[in-house]
């Protein structure tokens, strides 16, 4: 069995499309964070980038919960979409090729998410990535007890 | 040379690309206080969780009837199975109760869903998608059990310990509030109650060591009125149960995850409570680990428990009490019944929690025993380490979450049995943040099981009993009709003679029950509703039924 210092020699060999795996294995790919604006609002480009049928990045880390506005791109010369979580309801965009359009979402912390292309089997084959929410719940809905260790 | 983008514009709402209206009749602005204090009064709806403040789950509406129950046909089918990754993949269940108001239904999903449905057609008229995190911590699948409506709105709880108060013609969200802490394990899955101009909420999370509540909320503005922590602080009243020394108390769990019922004129929220935590490692906890698996009863204005009552006295079995407290009246006394996990019936009187008498309601009980007076005598748990221990019921109890009725005129309660052993190992562990803290593996047995709709009286005597191969993990409804509503692991929903068990009417779901039916009428003609789709802790109820495949409609039956 491969040990942990393999991992990026093996993620090369079975990143990409029609390698070892027929498409992209989730989240096997880029990690970026968002950028905060003063007033708390997040900021973040996810894109497609042409054959990769993968979200650059594949984990997008937000600090806090709060609203983000989403920058996304399809340099793809295929037509996808992008059906993202938000408080209320999914938000959907449909991506023809070589496009790029806005959504604001409105998410909870601390957790993360599931986001993809709901296009045929877009979602296996990689286009299927993640926003991670960080922080702490607010102080007042913390157990009134003495601080816990974590794992 | 540079192409520009084609702009694909701003993301829109999902139901935007739907039938959908998106708008629903303005049924809940006179739904108040003095209506649900009435709520039976007004069959022709569903407006509170168990129909009623009482628990029974009786409804008066009687066109659906003995005589007629066999001519019952499908009205409508509300389908919504999952779209996309979600929490707990492979175990949500559709485990809500449908409130229904003057012609249009509201109903909560699993992963944060509500939907506004049109009570005689079926047709959505507006949802609402909260994002709930993929990693949310869910001790036993990803459900909801029901919202409440008052004023306008709509309120439901959300797996990542959130509580919504949404516009009810819209499904527009008005306000929300954390009311949990999921760092710490905590999550919810209750029906919020409406009481007065307040919202009554618990939580859950007591497979992970938290620290359990119950919370009151402005219905307005959902400003937190008070909390009520259901295991003691050192020096508190109860903390005597717990160890003088060291941290357990702050791990007690004791949550209250399923709605309570209410008593006007005594004031009192009777609120169940769950299992001590770590669940069947009781050497960290010695003592009676109040107020777990314990009725308390709560005066609704201040929180302040003004009597409590334990069914299982340092639990090491996972006996949750946070089932349904049924209220009715005796003899001219004021009675609350309640079938617990540990497979007794308790009658208490519901002024000051005095016990009345115990009954057991299940054929197998090895565990130990109580005395018809309350003397309460373990004999077999998990005690050392590493060594199995097979006990009867096993932890997902004698009748789970899933609630009785009660129908006043026979003085018959419908029970959904479970008859079910397991074998839990103790394994002790360190405690930490937001995993889970069981103490124990434990297997629930896949085969020799059984299970029953059975009937009893109020004074805990069994007077039928519909008999299944499986334990039985649905919610009862009775209506005056002199009809039973059940539904079954294997699909069927049943209609049984209120007095007799016959069977007399049966339709096959596609999927098991897990969840509460309700019914109502919409200009002169009655309903029968049930959320079917098989999930939630199978592994912990019915083992040996957990591959049986998914599904996730409302199906809603006619004459």
């Amino acid at each position: 069995m491969t040990i942990a210092e393999d991992r990026e020699a093996l993620l090369a060999e079975i990143g990409g499309q029609n390698k070892a795996t027929i498409g992209a294995v989730l989240g096997s790919g880029s990690i970026a964070k968002a950028t905060e604006r003063a007033d708390g609002t997040m900021e973040a480009t996810i894109r497609i980038a042409e054959d990769a049928l993968a979200w650059e990045p594949s984990v997008l880390v937000l600090p806090h919960a709060g609203t983000v506005e989403l920058t996304i791109i399809n340099d793809d010369k295929n037509t996808h979409a992008c059906l993202l979580p938000s408080n209320g309801d999914r938000k959907f965009i449909g991506l023809l090729n070589h496009s790029k359009g806005r959504a604001t979402l409105e998410l909870d912390g601390p957790g993360y998410y599931w986001y993809g292309s709901p296009a045929g089997n877009d979602e296996g084959r990689g286009l299927t990535a993640a926003i991670v929410v960080g922080g702490e719940v607010p102080p007042e809905a913390k157990l009134d007890r003495p601080a816990q260790p974590r794992p | 040379m540079t192409i520009e983008y084609v702009d694909a514009g701003e993301a829109i709402n999902h139901s935007q690309l739907s039938s959908m209206p998106h708008v629903a009749p303005d049924v809940t602005r006179g739904v108040n206080y003095d209506r649900i204090l009435q709520a039976r009064s007004e069959s022709h709806n569903w407006i509170t969780y168990y129909g009623d403040y009482d628990g029974k789950r009786h409804s008066l509406l009687d066109q659906i009837n003995v005589e007629n129950v066999k001519d019952l046909k499908v009205a409508w089918i509300h389908q919504s199975s999952a779209t996309g990754m979600m929490a707990s993949t492979s175990t949500y269940a559709f485990e809500a109760c449908p409130l229904v108001v003057d012609g249009v239904m509201f109903v909560t999903g699993w992963d944060g869903l509500l939907w506004a449905l049109d009570a005689v057609t079926g047709e959505q008229l507006w949802r609402y998608k909260h994002a709930v995190p993929f990693d949310v911590t869910l001790c036993c699948a990803n459900v909801n059990r029901g919202c409440a409506v008052a004023n306008g709105k709509v309120y439901m709880v959300t797996q990542n310990a959130q509580l919504l108060a949404l516009d009810a013609t819209t499904g527009e969200k008005v306000w929300q509030k954390t009311i949990g802490d999921v760092r710490a394990g905590e999550s919810a899955s209750l029906a919020p109650l409406v009481v007065k101009d307040t919202l009554i909420t618990g939580s859950a999370g007591g497979e992970f060591g938290v620290r359990g509540h119950i919370d009151c909320w402005d219905l307005e503005t959902g400003e937190q009125r008070w909390r009520t922590y259901t295991v003691p602080k050192p020096g508190e009243p109860g903390s005597e149960t717990w160890p003088a020394e060291g941290e357990a108390w702050q791990r007690g769990g004791a949550n209250h995850w399923v709605t309570g019922t209410f008593d006007p004129e005594l004031n009192l929220y009777y609120a169940g409570t769950g299992n001590p935590a770590p669940d069947f490692d009781g050497e960290v906890r010695p003592g009676d680990n109040l107020y777990s698996d314990s009725v308390v009863a709560l005066d609704v204005d201040t929180g302040e428990i003004k009597w409590h009552y334990q069914f299982t006295p340092h639990d090491l079995w996972d006996y949750d009490s946070t089932m349904e407290m049924t209220l009715f009246e005796r003899d001219g006394k004021k009675l609350l019944a309640h079938f617990d996990k540990n497979g007794y019936m308790f009658v208490l009187d519901r002024t000051n929690g005095e016990l009345q008498h115990v009954t057991p309601f299940v054929d197998r009980i090895d565990w130990g025993a109580i005395t018809r007076d309350g003397k309460f005598m373990p004999r077999k748990y998990p005690d050392k380490e590493g060594e199995p221990c097979h006990f009867f019921p096993g932890p997902a109890g004698a009748k789970e979450w899933t609630h009785a009725s009660y129908n006043p005129e026979h003085d018959l309660f419908y029970v959904p049995v479970a008859d079910v052993g397991a074998t839990a190992t103790r394994r002790r562990r360190e405690f930490k943040e937001g995993m889970p803290y069981w103490g124990a593996a434990v297997e629930v047995d896949v085969d020799n099981m059984a299970g029953s709709v059975s009937a009893f009286d109020s004074h805990g005597e069994e007077k039928w009993r519909y008999r299944l191969n499986v334990p039985m993990a649905a919610s009862t409804l009775s209506t005056a009709g002199n009809l039973v509503f059940a539904g079954t692991p294997t699909g069927e929903f049943v209609a049984l003679h209120a007095e007799t068990g016959e069977e007399l009417w049966k339709f096959q779901c596609g999927s098991g029950h897990h969840s509460s039916p309700s019914t109502y009428t919409v200009d002169g003609k009655q309903y029968i509703t049930v959320p079917v789709g098989w999930g939630g802790w199978l592994e912990g109820i019915v083992p040996g039924m957990s591959g049986q495949g998914k599904g996730a409609s409302l199906i809603t039956f006619s004459l």
